[in-house]
């Protein structure tokens, strides 16, 4: 199983997206999408300006891994989040106590975290946690 | 395209954990069986093109695969021949394309193989190259891709369907019951046993809310087709089986860019557009052999393709519809819960079925045909954003 190497041109190409947060937002449909691109995935159009995710948002849908890749100690938890105005980002839960903590519908923000350890290197990113309410 | 190609001959092998079997054995068995299947019988000379569907090539260890190793392998090293990927529809895609290719005027006899081996390596390594299994990389950055094969993109939809339309965990489990019934009736098989609904739900949860036994196996394969014009059919068989409606839809590569995940759009466009060329609607249809990568994948798939209404796949289901004597067999073969999914084979082992069950040639799995129609699915790829629907008919 390869994973990029964090020294790899994937790590530094993608940084404005996974730590600045920029993503584009298309002027004719609007869609709200990641990594910048020069044409929309959603309606082809050409007319694009850079858009701040945030950090905040919803668990638009969840699972819960028993079966990670090697490095990870089960159970991790992928989550797609419904970004406050618009947009989803795609990420792991952290920091939860129980999976049966995280539901659809339930308040989530984004925190820098280590992700994993590849060659000696480590691998930052953002993870949700949930909002205390 | 529409009534100008003929099935004239199918063929796989039993699918399995072929430790003793090379790609090349699983070819050569598959290819063989297929020739023998043309029941007036055919030169292999007068095969004029080949598509070879292959999927995973060099990631795990199969060697890199084009063309000519299938044409090397079967000794017809003087016909063209095009290696396919086209993730998990790959197979049901190779036997669209040589359908084009007779359909294009180019080719009279074209012949379609899949073949993949899986189990030569650990699940681990052999899904996790593609960015499958419990996951790993899809070539993306790993900040989002963590953790995301393909049991956790199919589990994120399972829990969105749970809360969307109400389905539960034993509703995805009915499916795994009666995939696993049909497929003791079908020796080509990987799995050949019975599950029970308690067995399903107690059985290790791999990505909740699917268990294991939601998700189909890893398995090595080989299936194959040839197709020919249709007005030459009947010079090779008695039975021919025609190609109506065929297309591939396609969505997004990014989950994070669909909008629903209780309904997939490839599909939608793969059997609108396969439907419209047949100029038939879903009631038409006897039977369907539908992706049933993961049980709750199936629900939605009998959905997407438009035999049902979204949210009533699960009732149907219970209530017996979708059962191999019911209103709507799906997967009278068992499907890949029961197949496993050689990912190049499967489309091709589903179209094998598909023409066996109208020939009438299905033995104790046979269906009732009342159009003598039949439809093969596949769905996947990154956010499950491509797939393939082919219809077949008794009846040009």
């Amino acid at each position: 199983m390869t994973q990029p190497a964090p020294a790899s041109p994937v790590f530094w190409r993608f940084n404005p997206e996974v730590f600045r947060l920029i993503g584009i937002k298309c002027k004719d449909c609007s869609h709200i999408s990641y990594p910048r691109t020069m044409i929309c995935h959603e309606c082809g159009s050409q007319k694009l300006e850079e858009y701040q995710l945030p950090k905040k948002g919803t668990v638009h849908t969840f699972c819960v891994n028993w079966a990670p890749p090697p490095q990870f100690e089960p159970p991790i938890m992928p989550v797609i989040v419904d970004l406050e105005g618009g947009g989803r980002y795609q990420g792991l839960m952290t920091e939860f106590g129980a999976p049966e903590d995280v539901k659809i519908g339930a308040k989530v923000e984004m925190v820098l975290r280590k992700l994993t350890t590849d060659r000696g290197l480590n691998v930052y990113g953002y993870k949700f946690r949930l909002v205390e309410e | 395209m529409r009534g100008k190609v003929a099935v004239i001959g199918v063929g796989m092998i039993k699918f399995g954990e072929l430790f003793e079997k090379s790609l090349e054995n699983m070819i050569q068995e598959a290819y063989l069986n297929c020739l023998k299947n043309v029941d007036k019988g055919i030169d292999p000379k007068e095969i004029k093109a080949a598509w070879f569907g292959q999927w995973s090539g060099g990631f795990i260890g199969q060697g890199a695969q084009s063309g000519h190793s299938l044409t090397s392998m079967i000794g017809k090293r003087e016909i063209p021949c095009t290696r396919l990927e086209n993730a998990c529809p790959t197979g049901g895609d190779t036997f669209r394309h040589a359908c084009l290719g007779v359909a294009s005027g180019l080719y009279d006899v074209v012949l379609a193989l899949g073949a993949e081996k899986m189990r030569d390596k650990p699940s681990a390594e052999s899904l996790g190259g593609a960015g499958g299994g419990g996951g790993a990389e899809t070539g993306n950055h790993p900040a989002w891709m963590i953790g995301q094969g393909g049991p956790a993109i199919q589990a994120m939809h399972a829990t969105r369907q749970m809360h969307e339309l109400g389905y539960t965990m034993e509703d995805f489990a009915r499916v795994a019951v009666k995939n696993h019934h049909n497929g003791t009736f079908c020796p080509y098989a990987h799995y050949q046993f019975e599950v029970t609904l308690e067995r399903v739900l107690n059985s290790p949860v791999i990505c909740w809310p699917l268990h294991l036994f939601d998700c189909c196996p890893q398995t090595d394969g080989a299936a194959a087709a040839i197709v020919c014009r249709a007005d030459l059919a009947k010079k090779y068989t008695d039975k021919p089986v025609y190609v109506l409606g065929s297309n591939v839809g396609t969505d997004h590569h990014q989950l994070w860019d669909r909008n629903s995940f209780v309904e997939q759009q490839s599909t939608v466009k793969a059997a609108r557009g396969a439907f419209e060329m047949a100029g038939m609607k879903p009631k038409d249809v006897d039977f369907a052999e539908l992706h049933d990568c993961f049980t709750n994948t199936e629900l939605m798939n009998i959905e997407d393709v438009g035999f049902v209404r979204k949210g009533e796949a699960a009732r149907r289901l219970k209530d017996g519809e979708f059962d191999m004597h019911g209103r709507l067999p799906i997967n009278p073969s068992g499907g890949l819960k029961a197949h496993g999914h050689p990912i190049a084979a499967t489309g091709l082992g589903q179209v094998f079925e598909v023409v066996t069950q109208l020939r009438e040639e299905a033995d104790k799995r046979q269906v009732k045909l009342k159009n003598g129609i039949g439809l093969q699915h596949n769905v996947g790829g990154p956010a499950f954003g491509v797939s393939v629907v082919n219809i077949l008919s008794r009846s040009p």
